[in-house]
């Protein structure tokens, strides 16, 4: 029995209007940690930006220059100390070098990434080759060039070898990704014919993934064209990246820059236009 | 022909999927297992030419003990025994008459197998098999272009260059229309029939058991239920088959 003086008496009407503001989210500890984190880097960043800029920076001179020199480059491009022979000669020898990487590295790959399917090869060599080819991905293209410039020294050699590695990291990784992703029905079939692996590998995996591997390998060969060009400059690997080094840092001849970046531009587009073909006659296929 | 012993399975060490599996299937006979879903068929199949490895019984092909080969005789016996699937299963991207060929392929060097190096026999044989199915014209078409009528009559005839002795089908027709499902039926019936070949299949259809098979069998809950000729297969006891198992006795066969 409750006393009536300690009897509570709800008030009979509520007040009006709204006593919380609902939210949209709850509250997230990661997300404050996150925003202030942000807000932080952002105040460094203010602060520090302007001690970056040197005393004789001027900036109405800077934008001029750089409007100028972009101007010669992509407006009055014209030769002068290299002939259009060896510069046509300067970009077949960084295609070449693109196809020859790119040829090994899916050759190499295709091996490897049929050991590191889980679709045939046991759990810890899978584990193994795909960590062991994760390590090589982390590190970029140009600084596996330059250590292996150490063994073979600065040139084509190390390029070669340089790029290869980074792409059977690449490639392998992708094509034992399309592999797994390959149903088991098609494999099983053929086990339950009798059929052995080598046959198998032949007759169901290559005709199912024979468009994803034409475009990976593809589009690596772009990616190795642009290191290709890249590497040339760095590695002294020779191709139109030794020869685009050479008249912009050595000749300051930005006319003749800029006939070179038209140049790997237009190979830049002719390959996209031939990747978007095979990935369109690829996809109409099925 | 085809003797399976007391065949029992579990998946998980406690679940039984099947229990003491028995049957025989003679030769030159269509032989029916039906049952519910989940009863245990795609499993008895599947453990026939060892696509799934069984715990314990008997399988016994030819008087051989499929459970005790070793990889290369596995290999060997599986190459003379046919399957077909619900889905198919053909190599999409590849030709019908490449499909067929595949069958031939057990038999056949590792570099045979790689190359698709065939005899002129073996092609003429397989283009004849293509016909025997009502697919002479669409002998150089991708599979992926057929219809699945079609894409089954083909894996029929995948199976029929592999010279089999039986031909195992897991539900062979549960994907198709009315139309495609008789000319499947009528083909596998006629192989029986005429070319000797023992069938045993999976359905779910029990008038089309009725209508194509010599012998019946029913399973329910991973045990055999009925096994007898199609005459006896009475409305009674396909009531039966595909009788719900009431709690206690499915805990006794899981237990047991």
């Amino acid at each position: 029995m409750i006393k009536p003086e300690n009897q509570v008496s709800l008030p009979t009407q509520l007040p009006a209007g709204p006593r919380f503001t609902i939210p949209l989210r709850f509250r997230d500890r990661r997300r404050v940690t996150m925003l202030i984190t942000l807000l932080i880097l952002g105040y460094v960043t203010l602060i520090t930006l302007p001690t970056m800029i040197p005393d004789h920076f001027k900036l109405v001179e800077a934008i001029t220059g750089f409007t100028e020199n972009i101007k010669i480059m992509f407006l009055q491009p014209h030769l002068s100390n290299t002939s259009w022979l060896s510069l046509l000669g300067g970009l077949g020898q960084s295609i070449l070098l693109a196809f020859l990487t790119t040829l090994i590295g899916s050759v190499l790959a295709f091996f490897l990434a049929l050991a590191s399917t889980r679709r045939f090869a046991p759990t810890a060599l899978v584990l193994g080759i795909q960590s062991f080819m994760a390590v090589i991905r982390a590190i970029p293209t140009v600084l596996w060039v330059l250590i292996y410039s150490v063994v073979f020294g600065l040139g084509a050699n190390a390029a070669v070898i340089g790029i290869t590695f980074h792409s059977v990291a690449y490639l392998t990784k992708v094509y034992a990704d399309s592999m797994d992703e390959l149903s088991p029905e098609a494999i099983e079939t053929l086990q339950a014919m009798g059929l052995k692996r080598p046959a198998i590998i032949c007759q169901a995996l290559i005709p199912y993934l024979k468009p994803s591997y034409l475009s990976w390998t593809f589009i690596r060969f772009e990616i190795n064209f642009a290191d290709a060009v890249a590497i040339g400059a760095a590695a002294g690997a020779g191709g139109i990246g030794y020869q685009l080094f050479m008249s912009s840092s050595f000749y300051f001849d930005f006319h003749e820059v800029g006939v070179m970046v038209y140049l790997i531009l237009a190979f830049a587009v002719v390959l996209e236009i031939i990747s978007y073909r095979l990935r369109s006659s690829n996809t109409a296929q099925h | 022909m085809l003797t399976v012993k007391h065949l029992a399975k579990s998946y998980n060490g406690t679940k039984k999927s099947l229990t003491d599996v028995s049957f025989s299937v003679s030769p030159g006979e269509v032989t029916v297992i039906i049952g519910p879903s989940g009863a245990g068929k795609t499993t008895i199949l599947r453990s026939i030419n060892q696509l799934i490895r069984d715990d314990d019984g008997e399988i016994l092909f030819d008087d051989v003990d499929m459970r005790q080969l070793n990889r290369r005789q596995l290999r060997d016996a599986r190459s003379h025994i046919g399957m077909i699937f619900q889905n198919y299963n053909l190599i999409e991207p590849l030709t019908a008459l490449e499909n067929v060929l595949h069958g031939c392929l057990g038999t056949k060097s590792n570099l045979a197998g790689m190359f698709s190096l065939y005899r002129n026999s073996e092609k003429t044989e397989a283009l004849q098999l293509l016909q025997k199915v009502g697919l002479g014209d669409f002998a150089y078409q991708q599979c992926r272009n057929l219809s699945g009528g079609q894409k089954q009559r083909v894996g029929i005839a995948r199976a029929l260059m592999q010279h089999p002795k039986i031909i195992l089908c897991d539900e062979p027709i549960a994907s198709l229309d009315p139309k495609s499902t008789t000319v499947v039926m009528d083909l596998l019936r006629d192989l029986a029939t005429n070319d000797g070949i023992s069938v045993l299949i999976n359905l779910h259809q029990v008038d089309i058991a009725r209508t194509y098979a010599d012998h019946v069998i029913g399973i329910n809950n991973g045990q055999v239920v009925f096994d007898d000729r199609t005459a006896a297969l009475t409305d009674t006891a396909v009531t039966d088959i595909y009788r719900k198992t009431t709690s206690s006795e499915r805990s006794l066969v899981y237990e047991g």
